[in-house]
């Protein structure tokens, strides 16, 4: 009995209502806001993962939740390898602490504290592509364990430049410029990266939400027979209206989306959204936040099969790098 | 709601690479301070450590890994790991249940491969084994693989209370029917990212530290790992229990990015709010693990903070002179102390310990000493204000 109250995003998007921009040598940076409302100092000194986070966060903040639930793939990589350069560099010379204290993946968990004056649960998972779905399942824990408390759960990841070249040498990302194609029709290897930073108000009360979350299943390893067991259990014979699919255009990803696809009934619809959000650990957050937030006519460039109503059931199902896979089955209230 | 007991334990440490030799070095006030030979670092053989002198390609042949991509880190979890199930009796059962959680944590990760990711990052990268490694999820990812783990397998970095984190995030999962058995602790490894990062925020000690004392100078830094088995009542029968972990509570300072409030408001509601989860009173606990990382700030605040709590303190200590301050891995290597606490009856000293802090005037216990120890609290607190707290209790 999880349930969705307020959402809030930055991506790599102006909006959901204007014609989707593309990516800029196969990246989909994040249309990032002014930060009114962050102390200026403060802001300088922020990594854009933290940026983003405590950026889309704030909105939310006004609503005093009673914890903060944070999940980041990679987030803190980006300071974190700049202050091991500095090691390197200045062969353990004297370094300035700034870098190392921002560099933790907790700081935006902390930040939101601090700015918050939140003494309540804190927490940041990092387990790369589950990372958001851990906080949820974390999030579905604490409303049993505390019926009338608020929580602010959530993913962010920025593309961080070294370690985006890391995921380019390893073939995580399109080597051809993908730039006014159609990434699902490439048929090659590679995605193309992205970053963001999704979060939601959650708590268990069913009045007034915009959403219920119904699961948050976390499945590792390659196995195939495990994802239809998974989703079997999940649905329990009853397709939902729209099945919203982390397809990225990857060729070598394809064959787990349409596992996904073939386990539900043909007037079940299928969405997809990694055109907009790019590929990224936590981009399942942004999954979710689009799924709350989906305008009454779906616009024709998320579509992949339409769906028969205006979805109420939706399925989220993601995989990251083959081997970490989630299930998030929701019903929209509103 | 499920009642949750450790069936378990793996402990690597500067103290010994085994239970028993942990117990033994609390016992006869075996510090494992010194200087660390196995890393290229100005520092190694300047500043003290709780440092394991023990090359990482031993442990590489010890569990046949050929992969150069397997970090320090992860052989440090994968040491305590497998002694853990294995104290558990579930290697032989299997770990690929769905109802087995793997909850993991750690703050260095592969960042302890200083060079090669400086190698990576600014010269042409043509695919080195190590890309995959650098990240935090590297160390937990391996050991679900290897031992073919298919339930709820995460990784938490909340800094230093990390691993007090997984071992309550493992126990609620299994209080909320999502697992049967959660495996729960952490690892890191001494590394120049800390090492150098701690050493800017000047509260690194130049000699073995001095938990409480006036005259502390900072925290050693030291690496380890430790992973508790975790098990609800329904696959408890006829199992060796060391304890149960009967309270926990996770709170935020909301003070500094580095630094706790004076009064130690963190800490104070997080062994509050573990006293109310374990339905106990501040005079039903027997002993206090504390945080006690011998730096200006962290004692005086976790001082004051047990003074409002307890007003007068029970016996307490701190086991950071013995492994150093372990970072991800302190919350789970200090629990499975607070466990041989319990199964021993016994409470273990404080080293370095002379001038009480003016103004709190608390003193640790200083010789390791047999006493009735019926619930131990233990305490972990780190950067970006997160604060910890467990309670283990005796159900023998």
């Amino acid at each position: 009995m999880l349930y969705i109250h307020q959402t809030s995003c930055i991506f790599p998007q102006a909006g959901l209502d204007s014609p989707p921009a593309g990516p800029v040598g196969n990246q989909l940076k994040a249309v990032e806001p002014r930060y009114e409302g962050i102390p200026g100092n403060t802001l300088r000194r922020m990594s854009k993962s933290v940026k983003m986070g405590v950026g889309a966060a704030l909105p939310l903040l006004s609503y005093a939740p009673d914890g903060i639930l944070i999940g980041t793939g990679y987030g803190g990589m980006e300071d974190s390898i700049r202050f091991l350069n500095q090691i390197v560099e200045y062969d353990e010379g004297v370094l300035t602490p700034g870098t190392f204290v921002q560099s933790t993946a907790n700081a935006i968990a902390s930040q939101l504290g601090l700015l918050q004056h939140n003494r309540g649960y804190n927490i940041t998972f990092v387990n790369r592509g589950l990372a958001f779905e851990s906080a949820l399942l974390d999030a579905t824990m604490l409303v049993r364990e505390h019926p009338g408390k608020s929580w602010l759960a959530g993913g962010v990841d920025e593309i961080s430049a070294h370690h985006h070249r890391f995921e380019c040498t390893e073939g995580w990302y399109k080597k051809e410029d993908l730039a006014g194609k159609d990434l699902y029709a490439s048929n090659t290897v590679g995605s193309i990266a992205g970053e963001g930073s999704a979060l939601f108000l959650l708590n268990g009360r069913r009045d007034g939400a915009i959403a219920e979350i119904k699961k948050v299943v976390i499945l590792g390893g390659e196995n195939e027979n495990a994802l239809r067991s998974a989703l079997t259990a999940l649905l329990e014979g009853k397709s939902p209206d729209l099945l919203l699919s982390g397809e990225n255009g990857d060729s070598r990803a394809s064959k787990w989306y349409q596992i996904a696809e073939s386990m539900m009934d043909p007037d079940s619809g299928i969405a997809r959204f990694k055109h907009l959000s790019g590929e990224y650990p936590t981009a399942s957050a942004f999954a979710l936040w689009l799924a709350c937030n989906l305008p009454a006519v779906l616009p024709r460039h998320l579509i992949k099969r339409p769906p028969g109503s205006t979805p109420r059931h939706i399925l989220i199902y993601n995989n990251y790098k083959f081997t970490q896979h989630s299930l998030i089955l929701l019903e929209r209230l509103l | 709601m499920n009642r949750v007991f450790v069936t378990g334990i793996g402990i690597i440490s500067a103290v010994g690479s085994t239970l028993t030799e942990n117990r033994s070095a609390l016992l006869n006030g075996k510090s494992g301070i010194g200087f660390c030979t196995n890393l290229t670092s100005r520092y190694a053989r300047v500043l003290p450590f709780g440092a394991i002198n023990t090359d990482t390609g031993e442990w590489r042949d010890k569990f046949r890994i050929s992969h150069p991509g397997i970090t320090r880190t992860t052989l440090l979890a994968l040491n305590a790991f497998s002694q853990a199930i294995e104290d558990a009796g579930l290697e032989k059962t299997g770990l690929t249940d769905p109802r087995v959680a793997l909850v993991g944590a750690t703050t260095v990760g592969g960042m302890c491969l200083t060079d090669e990711l400086y190698r990576d990052t600014t010269q042409p990268c043509e695919g080195s084994p190590y890309l995959t490694s650098y990240d935090c999820a590297s160390v937990n990812l391996f050991l679900q693989a290897r031992y073919g783990m298919t339930g709820v397998v995460t990784t938490i970095n909340t800094a230093c209370s990390s691993s007090a984190n997984a071992i309550q995030y493992g126990a609620r999962l299994i209080r909320n029917g999502l697992a049967s058995t959660a495996i729960v602790g952490g690892a890191d490894s001494l590394a120049k990212f800390t090492i150098n990062g701690f050493h800017a925020l000047q509260i690194l000690s130049t000699a073995p530290c001095r938990p409480f004392d006036r005259d502390r100078a900072g925290l050693n830094l030291g690496e380890g790992a430790a992973f508790l088995v975790l098990e609800g009542e329904e696959t408890l029968a006829g199992k060796k229990v060391y304890a149960e972990l009967t309270g926990y509570c996770n709170t935020n300072d909301a003070f500094h990015p580095s630094a706790l409030s004076l009064q130690g408001d963190g800490p104070y509601l997080a062994m509050m709010g573990a006293l109310q989860s374990a339905g106990l009173k501040p005079a039903d606990i027997d002993f206090i693990n504390t945080h006690g990382t011998a730096t200006e700030n962290n004692d005086e605040a976790e001082g004051r903070a047990m003074l409002k709590l307890f007003g007068e303190l029970p016996p307490f200590a701190s086991t950071k002179p013995y492994t150093g301050h372990t970072l991800g891995a302190a919350g789970a290597i200090e629990a499975v102390y607070s466990l041989l606490s319990i199964g021993h009856q016994e409470l273990y000293a404080s080293l370095n310990f002379e001038t009480p802090i003016p103004d709190i005037a608390i003193r640790p216990v200083c010789t390791s000493r047999p006493g009735a120890v019926r619930h131990v609290m233990s305490n972990s607190f780190g950067f970006g204000g997160n604060c910890t707290s467990l309670i283990f209790s005796n159900v023998n």
